[in-house]
């Protein structure tokens, strides 16, 4: 490589200064604006400061947005790990090199899907009339109405579903091609030593891949953070705030319930300053 | 053991299944009457139908906003290629202190919770008088774009054998020319990969579209979940079939990105 040369500088800087323009104006009016009274039906607005952070605090809605963004991140993380890491494992040890493609190309599919697809995809499928994914419910009890989205202690579960089915599967391509990419002599070795095949996975192989596994969660827990979509199309924070994640809250303390546009910032900005620490941190631990 | 196997390989073929037939379910139902569609046994067998694709496709929102979509995506990944992928090759091939940093920067943006960029952002474009149109769209989904083609084609250009570019540089190419002639041409398989995955993002996203636009500049997915929310009175074919237009161009992509994904674990292997 020549030492002097401006091509970094002519490719770089341009780039880096749009993207820092384009990132750091949105941040810094997200935390302007949160200081502020604004909202959407008049122009006129004053300077609160902090009122809006205090409020949050004391609104049970928000804290019930919190407390469900919690449950969402953590169920359909380790759903997803779980379901990746079942079926990566299961096609490494059944499925046949063109069966292993098949099944590839397969799990991609809904990954693809735009959120909001896959939402009305699974809407439809959960209707309990009409769904097919309920179908076989209405079967075996001969007509019994089960309805996923409409009750609260399944409605989360079930939009998680949606979110697992796109994301467990694409991952379970990815733990795959791990364990492909795995040197075949201390899977032997175990043979030799009588482990049974689970055990193999469990102490030698899945070790193994520890490093690629763990950074595999850490971009689940970074697009998990995206839950607004599916969440908006099938149940729109329902039945009551049993689906409510902050995005959601935030969403519609904007714009469809009051047009409290500050407050909405207040709390994007609180989930802003939340996000980036935790996963700075985590990063920053997935490095070292 | 024998029996552990074929369990197996059922709970595979289950898995297999379930990645498709809601998707295909859909499809078929976009092809039927409402009649067809409103049974309590699902029904395989139907007179098929295109009444509900030509409904779709004869409406002037749904022609709009996929006219918006194409666009809007399409502008945002050409900036991202242009803007992203020189950066790429330079934090690639010229490692200085920083590139660490840029690194960390480009993939930190992907932490930004969409709707603490959308709500200023809405602020903004409103008060320059862009609000609801694409450029506005455009200029907001670039940072996506910019970002995520930087973050993907930074290991693709590391792919490239050093050598070839060292023997260019000994054959008296510059540093554009490198870039030009032989790190773009060597890594394109996986660039092109990394560029779809960026077009497939940005097709897909919602939120910041459904903030950012309120008549002119609706995306596709709006389009599309604004057709719901006029209840389920709207007869479900036709929701079906706009969900199916909506995920055509991404499944169009499929080749290319595995191809993507396998090209990315080779390079790990070897």
């Amino acid at each position: 490589m020549p030492r002097r040369s401006s091509l970094p500088v002519t490719f770089v800087v341009p780039t880096l200064v749009i993207l820092l323009i384009l990132s750091m104006v949105p941040t810094l009016y997200a935390i302007i604006i949160a200081l502020q009274n604004r909202e959407l039906s008049s122009a006129a607005y004053s300077w609160v400061w902090f009122s809006n952070f205090v409020d949050l605090f004391s609104d049970r809605r928000f804290l019930n947005a919190v407390w469900v963004s919690v449950k969402w991140e953590v169920v359909t993380v380790v759903a997803t790990m779980v379901v990746a890491i079942g079926l990566g494992v299961l096609m490494f040890e059944v499925a046949s090199p063109r069966l292993r493609n098949l099944y590839c190309l397969l799990f991609i599919i809904p990954v693809l899907l735009p959120r909001v697809s896959a939402a009305f995809v699974w809407k439809f499928a959960y209707h309990p009339l009409y769904g097919i994914a309920t179908y076989p419910y209405r079967l075996l009890t001969g007509g019994l109405i089960f309805d996923p989205l409409s009750k609260p202690s399944t409605a989360l579960f079930a939009v998680a579903s949606v979110d697992v089915w796109q994301w467990g599967l694409f991952f379970a391509v990815i733990v795959l091609k791990l364990l492909e990419t795995l040197p075949p002599q201390p899977i032997e070795a175990a043979r030799l030593d009588h482990a049974k095949r689970w055990q193999i996975h469990a102490y030698v192989t899945l070790p193994m891949l520890k490093a690629p596994l763990i950074s595999l969660m850490f971009v689940k827990m970074i697009e998990s953070l995206r839950s607004f979509d599916l969440i908006y199309v099938m149940t729109r924070g329902g039945p009551g705030v049993a689906t409510e994640t902050l995005d959601m809250y935030a969403f519609s303390q904007g714009f469809i319930e009051s047009g409290k546009v500050s407050y909405a910032s207040a709390m994007a900005v609180l989930m802003m300053i939340a996000t980036v620490i935790t996963f700075t941190m985590l990063w920053k631990r997935v490095q070292a | 053991m024998r029996l552990g196997r074929i369990i197996a390989k059922a709970v595979l073929a289950f898995a297999g299944f379930v990645a498709v037939f809601p998707l295909l379910w859909t499809a078929l139902n976009s092809l039927k009457n409402s009649v067809d569609i409103i049974t309590r046994v699902p029904r395989l067998v139907f007179t098929p139908t295109l009444a509900n694709i030509s409904y779709i496709l004869g409406r002037d929102s749904v022609i709009t906003g996929l006219y918006n979509s194409v666009v809007a995506c399409g502008t945002a990944v050409l900036i991202g290629v242009v803007l992203g992928l020189p950066a790429a090759y330079a934090v690639a091939r010229y490692p200085n202190r920083w590139a660490g940093d840029i690194q960390f920067f480009v993939l930190s943006l992907r932490f930004l919770p969409p709707v603490a960029v959308a709500i200023p952002l809405m602020v903004i474009w409103l008060q320059l008088g862009l609000y609801d149109t694409l450029p506005a769209l455009i200029v907001t989904y670039s940072l996506l774009t910019i970002s995520v083609i930087m973050w993907l084609a930074i290991p693709a250009f590391q792919g490239v054998p050093k050598e070839i570019e060292e023997a260019a540089f000994v054959d008296g190419y510059g540093a554009y020319a490198v870039f030009w002639r032989i790190a773009l041409p060597v890594a394109a398989r996986s660039l092109i990969g990394a560029v779809a995955f960026s077009f497939v993002l940005v097709w897909n996203e919602f939120l910041i579209a459904l903030m950012l636009s309120s008549s002119n500049a609706k995306t596709l997915p709006i389009v599309a979940s604004e057709l719901s929310q006029q209840g389920m009175n709207v007869p479900w074919g036709i929701l079906n079939a706009s969900v199916v237009l909506l995920s055509l161009p991404p499944l169009l992509f499929l080749g290319v990105l595995s191809g993507f994904l396998n090209s990315v674990f080779r390079q790990k292997k070897t």
